[in-house]
């Protein structure tokens, strides 16, 4: 059995999936980088407490503008890959187009929370510094 | 010859041929390649790291509860049952940042062809490293 649709269709759903792809594969590139810098400036460059931060250090850590940038970028393109991630696991589970669309709006806004959250934590963290 | 050709492209792209696997056929492991069988590691470490994520913002969270709970925490994860999941932690990561390099290499057209090779490559680095890193991690329990 093989099932076509019209090509109009097929070539805008083609052109999604290579953004979806394109923008998997850019944000996976960039958290390469990303994380070597936070797994080595948490805890590879810490002495003591299993190299993990004290209180006090962590809170002087975030405060420190180019890290709090860093990890705000960080949260962002870890969010949005995790997200494109969780949509192309999901999206073999449910093959119908309404489906689809409901994952795609529950992880949008699921993406959209986590950044918020951690946001609000990195900033409130920063303030107590 | 072109005829066949435009005829074929009237028709559109092929959505779906056949019945094709199960939604999780993906896991099924039997009869699969290397590329298959790399193709699902980076799919169950993708999930790992996906429930990583909020867990690492749920323990973070404990920093706005102040200083105590920060302490009592850190006492319980330089414990050395934490320190292996640390190991393991840096296994995932390993493994699904340098699959996804290779994918990406592959797909992106820079090295097209080299699968088996960039995969046999990336395994010997991430080796190396965890390796190096579970010595240093665990050599401070």
């Amino acid at each position: 059995m093989t099932v076509r649709t019209d090509g109009g269709i097929g070539t805008e759903r083609r052109d999604r999936q290579t953004l979806v792809w394109r923008a998997t594969a850019s944000t996976g590139v960039a958290l390469v980088v990303l994380i070597t810098v936070h797994m080595v400036a948490h805890h590879f460059v810490v002495q003591g407490t299993g190299g993990l931060r004290s209180y006090r250090q962590v809170l002087e850590y975030v405060a420190n503008p180019v890290i709090f940038t860093i990890e705000l970028l960080f949260l962002v393109v870890v969010t949005v890959h995790a997200m494109l991630g969780l949509r192309s696991v999901l999206f073999d589970l449910a093959t119908g187009e309404r489906a689809r669309a409901w994952i795609s709006r529950a992880l949008v806004v699921l993406g959209v929370v986590t950044v918020a959250y951690g946001v609000t934590l990195i900033v409130t963290l920063a303030s107590r510094a | 010859m072109s005829d066949a050709i435009d005829e074929r492209r009237s028709r559109g792209p092929v959505q779906r041929k056949g019945l094709g696997p199960r939604p999780v056929g993906w896991l099924d492991p039997r009869g699969r390649t290397l590329g298959h069988l790399a193709f699902v590691g980076n799919r169950i470490t993708g999930l790992g790291l996906v429930f990583y994520l909020y867990l690492h913002l749920a323990v973070l969270s404990l920093l706005i509860r102040g200083g105590e709970a920060w302490n009592d925490f850190l006492e319980l994860a330089t414990t050395t049952v934490f320190l292996l999941l640390d190991v393991l932690l840096l296994f995932g990561l390993l493994y699904h940042g340098l699959n996804g390099l290779r994918v990406t290499l592959v797909g992106t057209g820079y090295v097209p062809n080299r699968q088996k090779a960039l995969w046999w490559a990336g395994a010997f680095v991430g080796t190396l490293v965890l390796a190096l890193s579970a010595f240093r991690i665990l050599g401070e329990s």
